[in-house]
């Protein structure tokens, strides 16, 4: 019983040896590829890495844009590959694009995000979503301050595990870094990627073929101007993402699908554009597959119009 | 999981670092001394409440010890705006039988140490299983520190682990679709992978208490035997949660039992048994939560049993065959399928996954 404790703790400690250099190569793999990159099942738990892994690698191969939003942005029901972040990556072809939607996402959870990557992308789509609020869980995936946690009601982690997560994750890197092996290798939990795969790991069906892209017109976009520049009549959050483009040099552009926020769009872009914007793509309901969701083709036009008013910036 | 933070672990390993190096005589304190700093550190202030109880176990008379045991677990279950403290329902069945057999006089008043060091033990007080008092005591003063009990250890909580993060947790995911459930297939599913899910999630919580404590060389009683290799529903009571199993049987069943025998059902001890079976399961759902589902759920396995004491008293010898025997199996596991259903939906959404899972509702 012994030599068996001795090897096994022997292992453990040679397979240690073995991470940085495991790791480095999985999230370079998964972060930096053309893959299409969305959060499988529309799962939080590849949200912290991916975070890590953008504010320890500031800049990427490519230019980095990140799109935030709800199911929306995130594609539900269309494969990864037909989202809107991906259409766009692939028509864009010199970006690297990562589609950090997640499902019943709100403008609190997407500032956060922003807030805690915007060094390390290059430009940012955030969907205007009517939710103001953040989910509690962010504040023990992400770094975020004292003050935006009391701000958005988040949970925080026991600092006195923390504490011990941290010292323990410096001398066994097996345990510190199991999170973002999990999410470089699967894209998600292990158990989300079991659960997802379980299909083809008992049956071995194959993923289908990729879904070619159709060229489509270009979406009418309707980009507000005016002079006002009224900042006080904006919603606190709006003006949160604005002072952040501002203040880090970034662009952040707004997409307002559900048209929520057109009188308050010029007062917004008179204010904060060229580094903040709001546009109002204009979606024919041939593209859409329900009220909210677009087809595969209405994601290909978005993103075609996306780009279009990024070329007349 | 609180087996998996680093405060557990790391109490864990004082509390084994001092368990061997004191003598045995104490080891009983300093179980109880760490027993409290884990429960202070993962319940807060629930920790007056426990030591409250426990103290009353030990000094006050039975009758009021039991009736405050028994009023203190309803009443934290009774209500749902409040955070249950830690393993209440363990602790105060592990307190309850220390209440009755120094009653009925088959324990003797134990010291105050060895009590707190049964009632904190934190391996065991998170999910079980649940202890009796004078095997843990013997435990303790036997155990010794060996490789060999701290790799079967370490063997079993890594299966714990396994089962809970690979199997249970996953499946755990389908279970999930059942706020969307549109067919009769898609029920069956979820129903099943919910069994398995109950089943791989609950061992492994034991698995991961028993292997804990095999570190330490205390041995504490098994939970599960294979309950879905069960061929019949008295055999699934013996092989899926046995603590509780032996603990209702004993404190619950049997005196209900006896007292029944000294009624005028003495001469009907089919109705007797079936009534013993009925009260004793509608503890038992109870005892998981105060609500319809959880009550229903034990009536109906109250029902089963008293079902097959009937069937068995009418056909004292069934068949021996293996093909008998399969046949036994998927019944049961069948029948205790079904009946999981208002354990894990609230009853509006159960009743209509049963419609879907039998054809009624689409």
């Amino acid at each position: 019983m012994k030599r068996r404790l001795v090897f096994v703790v022997a292992w453990l400690v040679i397979a240690d040896l073995f991470v940085p250099p495991v790791l480095q190569r999985a999230e370079h793999a998964r972060y930096e590829s053309g893959t299409a990159f969305r959060f499988d099942n529309s799962d939080l738990f590849a949200l912290g890495p991916m975070v890590r892994y953008l504010r320890e690698h500031p800049r990427g191969d490519r230019r980095r844009v990140l799109f935030l939003g709800n199911s929306v942005i995130f594609g539900y029901g269309i494969d990864a590959r037909d989202a809107i972040p991906a259409r766009y990556e692939k028509r864009a072809g010199n970006a690297r694009v990562f589609n950090a939607a997640i499902n019943g996402q709100e403008m609190g959870d997407s500032y956060l995000i922003a807030k805690s990557v915007i060094d390390s992308v290059d430009a940012l789509y955030v969907q205007l979503i009517a939710g103001q609020g953040a989910r509690p869980i962010l504040g023990k995936l992400i770094p975020v301050d004292d003050a935006d946690a009391q701000r958005f009601h988040l949970e925080r982690s026991n600092r006195v595990e923390a504490m011990l997560q941290s010292q323990l994750g410096r001398v066994w890197r097996l345990y510190g870094n199991s999170d973002r092996l999990q999410a470089a290798f699967f894209g998600t939990s292990t158990r989300q990627s079991l659960y997802l795969h379980k299909r083809e790991l008992l049956f071995g069906r194959h993923p289908q073929p990729e879904t070619p892209v159709h060229p489509q017109p270009p979406v009418p976009l309707f980009a507000p101007r005016s002079a006002s520049g009224d900042q006080a009549s904006l919603p606190p959050i709006l003006r949160d993402l604005g002072e952040l483009a501002v203040s880090h040099h970034k662009r952040i552009i707004l997409i307002d699908v559900q048209h929520l926020a057109p009188a308050a769009a010029a007062n917004f872009n008179a204010a904060y554009a060229p580094y903040a914007e709001i546009v109002i793509p204009e979606i024919p309901p041939a593209l859409q597959y329900d009220r909210l969701h677009f087809t595969p083709d209405g994601a290909d036009a978005v993103a075609a119009t996306l780009l279009a008013h990024e070329a007349a910036q | 999981m609180i087996f998996t933070e680093l405060r557990f672990i790391v109490i864990f390993i004082l509390m084994a670092i001092t368990f061997f190096a004191v003598p045995r005589h104490r080891r009983a304190m300093t179980l109880a001394v760490w027993g409290i700093v884990f429960y202070a550190t993962f319940a807060g202030a629930w920790i007056g409440l426990v030591l409250v109880l426990t103290l009353l176990a030990l000094f006050a008379a039975a009758p009021i010890a039991g009736m405050v045991i028994v009023g203190v677990l309803i009443a934290v279950k009774a209500m749902p705006q409040i955070v249950v403290p830690l393993g209440i329902s363990y602790l105060a069945f592990e307190l309850l039988h220390v209440v009755i057999e120094r009653r009925r006089g088959k324990i003797a008043r134990p010291p105050l140490c060895d009590l707190l060091a049964f009632a904190f033990f934190a391996p065991a007080r998170i999910a079980g299983p649940i202890k009796r008092l004078p095997p843990f005591l013997a435990s303790i003063q036997e155990a010794e520190l060996s490789a060999e009990n701290i790799w079967r250890g370490l063997l079993r909580i890594l299966f714990g682990f396994a089962k809970k993060y690979l199997l249970a947790d996953v499946l755990a995911l389908t279970v999930a679709e059942s706020s969307y459930v549109s067919s009769m297939k898609h029920a069956w599913t979820i129903v099943l992978a919910f069994a398995l899910q109950l089943f791989f999630d609950f061992s492994a919580y034991s698995d991961i208490a028993i292997g804990f404590a095999r570190i330490l060389g205390i041995r504490l009683p098994e939970n599960f035997n294979w309950p879905y290799l069960a061929a019949n529903i008295r055999e699934f009571w013996e092989r899926w949660h046995i603590t509780l199993s032996h603990w209702v049987r004993d404190y619950i069943f049997t005196p209900a039992g006896r007292a029944l025998f000294r009624t005028r059902l003495r001469p009907y001890p089919a109705v007797i048994a079936t009534i013993s079976y009925l009260v004793t399961f509608a503890i038992v759902g109870a005892w998981h939560g105060l609500s319809a589902g959880f009550i229903l759920w034990g009536v109906y396995h109250g029902l089963l049993l008293a079902a097959y004491n009937v069937i068995r008293m009418k056909v004292p010898r069934l068949s021996d065959a293996p093909w008998y025997r399969a046949l036994a199996i998927a019944t049961t596991f069948l029948f205790v399928t079904i009946g999981w259903v208002p354990f894990f939906l609230p009853l509006d959404k159960a009743i209509h996954m049963w419609a879907l899972m039998f054809g009624a509702a689409r």
